[in-house]
């Protein structure tokens, strides 16, 4: 790769740039920025989009009560069960019980204060699931 | 280029590397007074390498990687330059951070190892579930702390809470809270040794590990699958496939072309010291090979732009995955023969 064949393409890393080994004119390696590759791009949208589309059937399933919001907030987290489980020193099958939502509206707050710092939100927010579709931007 | 201020009052030039660990490394060894890239650093660590493991399904996908483990290159590199490094793990949060801020007024700078979806500072695309992240913390400031992350141009703020959970994060390769930096380091290294060491290494890991899914083995097992990925799994998840090895190959810190073109200015760099020719042209084939790395990234992203509808078909995108392992075959086969013909 040549220092102009360096993808400029997008400001995909949100302002962020990337460094790439490149060969200058004289065909020494140099460390070159880059602000994205149009190509990149696209195989990474596939698997934002899955993982966005995922998380909106899980908030629309808890919504309609079929499931947790405990289950909507590890999956914002880009979490699994083991994963959870491990960070909230909860077993794992606990974890996966607590999806049923008559299950997990039973739990004391002990319980729930595990999730809440494992997942790092409030008591409150562990509790709901957001009305409208999340946007990207979510805060620690 | 900007120069920070360590808890030494030592200026410390924060440079942009590709790759997290190998940026870590070369930071660590320049603040001590030895002059050395990143790319020197990854060559020597070995961290060329490349394994497809069907059977291990992370997010419901195998894995493919294009370097070595994460935290080999680091203990590698540390010894065959000859440095004594302080490394431990944590079990007890509070002691893992005590002693990371015990250690910063030392006047050490210090490498950590972390969890990337928890550092704040990064914008929303990098951040997932992955435990083997490095980076390097200056000092302490108010509420957090002072970070060089290599991979990102600049240095950066971090709230203490968001540095304590991405070091104590769970989940597979359990960072624990893991923390290392320079005691002492050889004031001359050898380094003409050490890259021998390191090319050898990688030779071996890329042809002679008896196992079909690792090194040149690999990446032919890889390339027939994509062959037959679409007849065999549908074109849907072919496409799935073909585009997380793209990532892994593109996204993931990784100087282009999956390593290939930060192994050649290794090799470049390796040429100088030892005055050599041959390593000069293995350099230039390599960045060949690279170019043949980025080709099959075009070709895979039209494939998953177009749904396999397009002339560029899974079968293109083997063919070239099978050129790259043909040619680094050759490559790797030539470097261990000058390899060893070079004196230490």
């Amino acid at each position: 790769m040549k220092v102009k064949e360096v993808p400029q393409d997008i400001t995909y890393y949100e302002g962020e740039k990337r460094a790439c080994y490149a060969l200058n004119d004289e065909g020494k390696y140099v460390v070159v920025t880059s602000t994205g590759w149009n190509d990149e791009a696209v195989v990474n949208s596939l698997a934002v989009e899955e993982l966005a589309a995922q998380l909106e059937e899980t908030r629309q399933a808890a919504l309609a009560g079929f499931k947790s919001p405990l289950c909507y907030h590890m999956e914002n987290r880009q979490m699994n069960p083991s994963i959870l489980g491990k960070t909230a020193g909860i077993a794992v099958f606990r974890v996966k019980r607590h999806f049923r939502p008559e299950i997990f509206a039973k739990l004391g707050d002990s319980v729930l204060a595990r999730y809440a710092q494992a997942l790092a939100l409030s008591l409150e927010e562990l509790k709901t699931v957001p009305k409208n579709t999340v946007e990207k931007g979510r805060k620690l | 280029m900007k120069a920070e201020i360590t808890v030494s009052s030592k200026p410390f030039i924060h440079q942009h590397a590709a790759h997290c660990e190998s940026g870590v490394t070369s930071a660590l060894f320049r603040d001590k007074g030895v002059d050395v890239s990143e790319a020197m650093v990854f060559g020597i660590g070995s961290g060329i390498f490349f394994g497809h493991f069907p059977f291990v399904k992370w997010v419901g996908l195998p894995i493919t990687t294009f370097r070595s483990r994460p935290r080999t290159l680091f203990p590698k590199v540390a010894k065959r330059l000859g440095g004594k490094f302080f490394t431990k793990k944590y079990r007890n949060r509070k002691k893992g951070m005590a002693a990371l801020r015990s250690a910063l007024q030392e006047s050490h700078i210090v490498g950590l190892t972390t969890n990337i979806y928890w550092l704040s500072y990064f914008p929303e695309r990098f951040r997932f579930q992955f435990n083997g992240h490095n980076i390097i913390v200056l000092r302490e400031i108010e509420d957090g702390f002072r970070i060089s992350d290599p991979v990102l141009d600049h240095p950066v703020d971090c709230p203490a809470e968001d540095l304590e959970r991405a070091r104590f994060a769970k989940g597979p390769l359990e960072p624990k809270g893991f923390m290392y930096y320079a005691k002492t380091v050889s004031d001359n290294p050898d380094f003409r040794r050490a890259c021998i060491e390191g090319m050898k290494d990688s030779c071996n890991m890329m042809l002679r590990i008896p196992f079909p899914f690792v090194g040149i083995r690999g990446m032919r097992y890889l390339a027939k699958s994509i062959v037959k990925s679409p007849d065999k799994l549908g074109v849907k998840e072919a496409c799935r496939r073909l585009a997380n090895v793209v990532r892994m190959q593109e996204e993931v810190g990784t100087g282009g072309a999956g390593f290939r073109f930060m192994y050649a200015a290794f090799l470049q760099e390796a040429a100088e010291i030892f005055a050599s020719d041959e390593l000069a042209r293995l350099s230039q084939e390599m960045t060949a090979i690279g170019d043949i790395w980025r080709e099959f990234a075009v070709v895979s992203a039209r494939i998953v732009k177009n749904r396999g509808q397009s002339e560029d078909n899974f079968a293109k995108a083997g063919g070239l995955m099978l050129i790259c392992a043909g040619r680094e075959e050759q490559l790797f086969k030539n470097l261990d023969k000058v390899a060893r013909k070079l004196k230490a």
